[in-house]
């Protein structure tokens, strides 16, 4: 990289022209500050960069000389080519190719935090209805880890009557009447399974590809790859519905070891869409572009100083935010939409809602940007009180989600978006084929506990085979009998939609080179492809 | 009493000198035993040349009890004299071909019963003989040397039995008796019956069995991968075993480890396939099991089980990635690339390259709004050709773009929602011959436009939302299922 790159906004689209940083000549330093430079280096960075430039010097010769080492840089440990990420520094977020013809150019990921029971939407067990209140057999408990339940529980038939709906008569309860209108628009996957029963790790694995912190999101992974096609934008927008916060905290959107210009940003979906964006009154935009100028005049300077490419992130998340001032209070206010159209959502704008969320998403994804993450809370349905209970708060989050969702996917349909959006639902795992006994009781509440074994997924839009279910569990709903699907391959069928391998997406960190599907083999699951 | 070594006959130095090597194979063969796993290229080579030089040892330890026989007779006693120099050369041979045999055993990775005792048994031939060196003429009366034709006698049957394993290592456990004689058979008492190293063509195994394997397993239990030192892809291979020994039990499903590990609950540690692959379906199992409980045999017939599952391998529609062609991709694209990059230039941000591996082109000029238009269209003309996927909605093109649109023949998607264009438009469309989907949600258009649209021979989708278009209005019958309202 050339320490030498001037940050230009010219070239941004739609921008008029500002005076560039060029125009100022770098020798015009004030003698002040040329004496303050030399005094700040000390024999400390003459000896560290004297050796490193030794070392690279030798390594460079290295380089140049043996074919091989040459090479491997440009190579995937599978011997594959490996694909060039490489950008323009001050434009980290410019478009870039997929690896070959995606079915789908942008995702909305909706993740129902808590884990949503599979056992009283999509995943139909006459058996355990019937054997409902019995022991449950000691083969379910042995060796298993549980958040609550202890000793031996009871199973738990399904609270809702389930029935066949679509074209191809899929099972479902009742308690999604609109979104079952979109049953054969959608692909279930009953299969899914994860190796984490808290929350917080859950999601994590779900989120990032790693129960463990520091690993870059779905979004950052499929920004890093794609870009974002709108500059006045962020490429990946977060927008929770209230209520709680996920388990999982910010690195759900984090963007881990890759460059933090690609976490995602969080919107609000009430009040100021994103905090401090807004000048403060008395503030003109000529006045804080004045001032963006000076910053980023600085800051080029620490650039062509010390060549760390965050300081460019810096530079461009402070160009981007100016720009969304104008672009982003637009599209999140939900107020310049017909009142029939908020009425499909179910909106009333003001309000921090799911519904409002969906809404927005679709703006959002009707001015490119690329991954666009809402989150819905309270699904962790354990039965110890009303609002956490099957029989009680699950009504509501099922009505919560109901109508914006299939609103959401007949809007992107009427438009046209559908095909080349792949819309993403599903919580962390599933829910226990048990009623949770906490501290050995049980009280009017009714709930069930975590269930890693064994939960339901379903995709819309991009590329996706329409009305079909993959996998199957076992007739009590506990655990995957037939077509398991692991949370990586779920990852790599994504990638596999958006014209990845998942190989193929890769990050060199910490000498391994770093993929959202982590180190195992992945599987594309083909089956659930159109 | 005490002779210093160089007092020594030159025979007695080389002798003790000998024993080094020896000792070397002896902790070769101790410490590092052959043990199945493969090793470098290096270590394979010399380990060839251990089939190069084990014949001259065995050729010329076979010679000196033919001349101390005939040393006998006087007409030939001088050959007496060679055996001085007969003896040590074998000696120094069967351990240089030892040594080499060692290194072909350990990186080849072989490993059982037969090179263990192929190797012992080379061993032991170098001992033999270095004794019998030793011993020769040491002795007062050569009459006597009752114990150096003794040696003699013991390491020509130690060179016939490791000679035997040799050639069955190379050339497979029948060598000998495979195509013996029956007469000759029955006289030695050799079984009929050769051991089956391969299952009949129309047997349970091949047809009903070993496609199983061929699907799940021998992608690391096969050719090229022998993880557990194992192979599922042969009938030999299965009925051997891995690492631990074998791994079917004929007769016995329940104790044969193959079945044990396959039908462990999903997510165990030790289930088969490992690593979250998806287990074998419950048919496949129960196949193999019957199988294994009716004998495991190589020859039993494919229909032989009553009630055996019919379905063998479910078909698994695996993904495979093509390999990037960046030649060719380079190639494809090369004529346009300047005219690209000049347009790319004018108009950051909106074209780019569909995918890496293509030269198609997609332009997503609905985000630059009203400050693209007609004149726009027309500057991208030397690239029309190449567009695949073209999203004008939201711009300010009117009807005067719809011969620049018409003019892109290879448009799949094509995206003109809530712009100003009428049935004009959407008519001047009957060539684009590749169109999947058309998008004219919000414009003015009327069901006029759907004369053309339906003789669009690829169209999936016409999104007709929000136009004057209605469900009342009645479209041609083949265009119904494709409108979208």
């Amino acid at each position: 990289m050339s320490v030498s790159q001037k940050f230009n906004h010219d070239a941004i689209l739609g921008d008029p022209p500002t005076p560039s940083l060029e125009e100022k000549p770098a020798a015009d330093v004030h003698p002040e500050e040329a004496f303050a430079r030399i005094q700040a280096q000390t024999r400390r960075h003459f000896l560290r960069s004297f050796t490193a430039g030794v070392g690279s010097m030798f390594l460079g010769s290295l380089a140049s000389n043996c074919p091989g080492m040459a090479c491997a840089s440009e190579l995937n440990i599978d011997g594959t080519q490996r694909l060039d990420f490489k950008r323009d520094p001050t434009r980290p977020l410019s478009v870039l190719p997929p690896e070959f013809t995606p079915r789908a150019k942008r995702i909305i990921y909706l993740h129902m935090a808590g884990a949503p029971s599979q056992l009283e939407l999509f995943d139909h067990k006459p058996e355990l209805t019937r054997l409902d209140g019995q022991d449950c057999p000691e083969s379910f408990l042995k060796g298993k880890r549980f958040a609550f339940i202890s000793g031996v529980p009871k199973l738990l038939g399904s609270q809702y009557p389930f029935h066949q709906a679509g074209k191809n008569g899929l099972w479902l309860s009742d308690r999604l009447p609109q979104f079952e209108k979109h049953i054969d628009d959608v692909c279930f996957i009953k299969s899914m399974h994860t190796d984490q029963f808290n929350h917080a790790p859950a999601q994590l694995l779900v989120h990032t590809g790693n129960a463990r912190l520091g690993y870059p999101s779905m979004g950052s992974w499929v920004i890093y790859g794609l870009g974002s096609e709108n500059q006045n934008l962020p490429g990946f927008i977060v927008l929770v519905s209230g209520g709680k916060q996920p388990d999982g905290g910010k690195q759900l959107w984090g963007s881990g070891f890759l460059p933090s210009i690609y976490q995602g940003v969080q919107c609000r979906s009430h009040g100021e869409p994103v905090l401090y964006l807004q000048n403060p009154k008395s503030v003109s935009r000529a006045l804080r572009r004045d001032e963006l100028d000076a910053i980023d005049q600085i800051n080029q300077q620490q650039f062509e100083e010390f060549g760390n490419p965050e300081t460019i992130t810096r530079i461009s998340q402070y160009e981007m935010a100016f720009r969304m001032q104008m672009e982003a209070t637009d599209v999140l206010d939900i107020r310049k939409e017909s009142a029939p159209t908020l009425a499909e959502y179910g909106c009333k704008p003001g309000e921090e809602s799911f519904a409002n969320n969906c809404l927005v998403a679709r703006r959002l994804a009707e001015r490119g940007v690329r991954f666009i993450q809402l989150y819905h809370w309270g699904w962790d349905t354990h039965g110890t009180n009303k609002r956490d209970a099957l029989n009680g708060g699950f009504n509501d989050r099922c009505r919560e989600v109901d109508q914006p969702i299939a609103a959401l996917l007949s809007d992107l349909k009427r438009r046209g978006m559908l095909e080349d959006t792949l819309v993403v639902w599903g919580g962390e795992f599933g829910r226990t084929s048990m009623r949770e006994n906490r501290n050995g009781q049980t009280t009017e509440f009714v709930g069930r506990d975590h269930n890693p074994g064994a939960f339901t997924i379903w995709m819309a839009g991009g590329g996706i085979r329409p009305g079909f279910s993959h996998g199957e569990t076992d007739a009590m709903g506990y655990e995957v009998v037939k077509d398991p699907v692991e949370i990586r391959d779920l990852h790599a069928t994504i990638l596999y939609v958006l014209g990845f391998n998942y190989r193929q997406l890769n990050y060199s960190f910490q000498g391994l080179d770093q993929k959202l599907t982590s180190v195992k083999p992945a599987r594309v699951v083909a089956e659930v492809l159109a | 009493m005490i002779m210093s070594v160089r007092q020594w006959p030159l025979r007695d130095r080389i002798g003790v000198f000998t024993l080094a090597p020896i000792f070397l194979l002896l902790g070769l063969l101790l410490f590092f035993p052959p043990d199945g796993a493969q090793r470098s290229d290096w270590a394979q080579f010399i380990g060839g040349f251990h089939l190069l030089t084990i014949h001259l040892p065995i050729a010329l330890i076979l010679l000196i009890p033919l001349f101390e026989i005939a040393g006998g007779s006087r007409q030939f006693s001088y050959l007496r004299c060679s055996v001085d120099f007969i003896l040590p050369l074998a000696v120094f041979s069967a351990i240089i071909a030892a040594i080499l045999g060692w290194f072909l055993a350990r990186s080849g990775g072989s490993s059982g019963p037969l090179v263990t005792q192929h190797m012992w048994g080379g061993f032991f031939v170098s001992v033999v003989c270095w004794l019998c060196w030793m011993l020769h003429g040491r002795l007062p009366s050569r009459r006597f040397d009752a114990a150096y034709f003794a040696g003699l006698a013991i390491a020509v049957s130690l060179v016939s039995f490791t000679g035997y394993r040799g050639g069955q290592l190379s050339h497979g456990v029948n060598h000998l008796t495979e195509h013996m004689p029956k007469p000759l058979r029955n006289w030695l008492g050799i079984s009929q019956e050769k051991t089956p190293t391969a299952a009949t063509p129309d047997s349970f195994f091949n047809a009903r069995v070993e496609p199983i394997f061929a699907q799940r397993c021998v992608s690391c239990h096969g050719p090229s991968q022998q993880k557990s030192q194992m192979r599922l892809d042969t009938y030999e291979g299965v009925m051997r075993g891995g690492k631990t020994g074998p791994v079917i039990k004929a007769g016995d499903s329940k104790n044969s480890v193959l079945l044990q590990r396959i039908s462990l609950p999903f997510g165990s540690d030790k289930i088969m396939p490992p690593d979250g692959k998806p287990t074998l379906s419950a048919d496949q199992i129960q196949l193999i099991a019957l199988w294994v409980s009716a004998g495991a045999s190589p020859t039993l017939a494919a229909n032989a089980i009553q009630g055996a599952p019919a379905t063998v391998v479910q078909p698994v529609a695996e993904l495979t990635f093509a390999k990037n062609d960046t030649v060719t991709v380079a190639r494809q694209r090369a004529p346009l690339a300047e005219a690209l990059a000049s347009l790319q230039k004018r108009y950051p941000g909106i074209i780019e390259y569909e995918a890496r591996d293509s030269a198609l082109l997609t332009i997503n000029a609905s985000l630059m709004g009203s400050k693209f238009g007609d004149d726009d269209i027309a500057q991208l003309k030397p690239l029309y050709n190449s567009f695949s996927v073209a999203d004008f909605s939201n711009t300010a093109i009117t009807d005067r773009s719809a011969p620049n649109i018409a003019a892109m023949k290879h448009l799949r998607v094509l995206r003109l929602m809530r712009t100003r264009i009428t049935d004009a438009t959407v008519l001047a469309f009957g060539g684009l011959n590749e169109l999947e989907s058309l998008n004219v949600f919000g414009t003015g258009i009327t069901s006029a436009s759907l004369k053309t649209a339906e003789h669009l021979p690829k169209l999936q989708h016409l999104y007709a939302g929000e136009t004057r278009i209605t469900t009342s209005s009645l479209p041609p019958n083949a265009l119904k299922s494709k409108l979208v309202f």
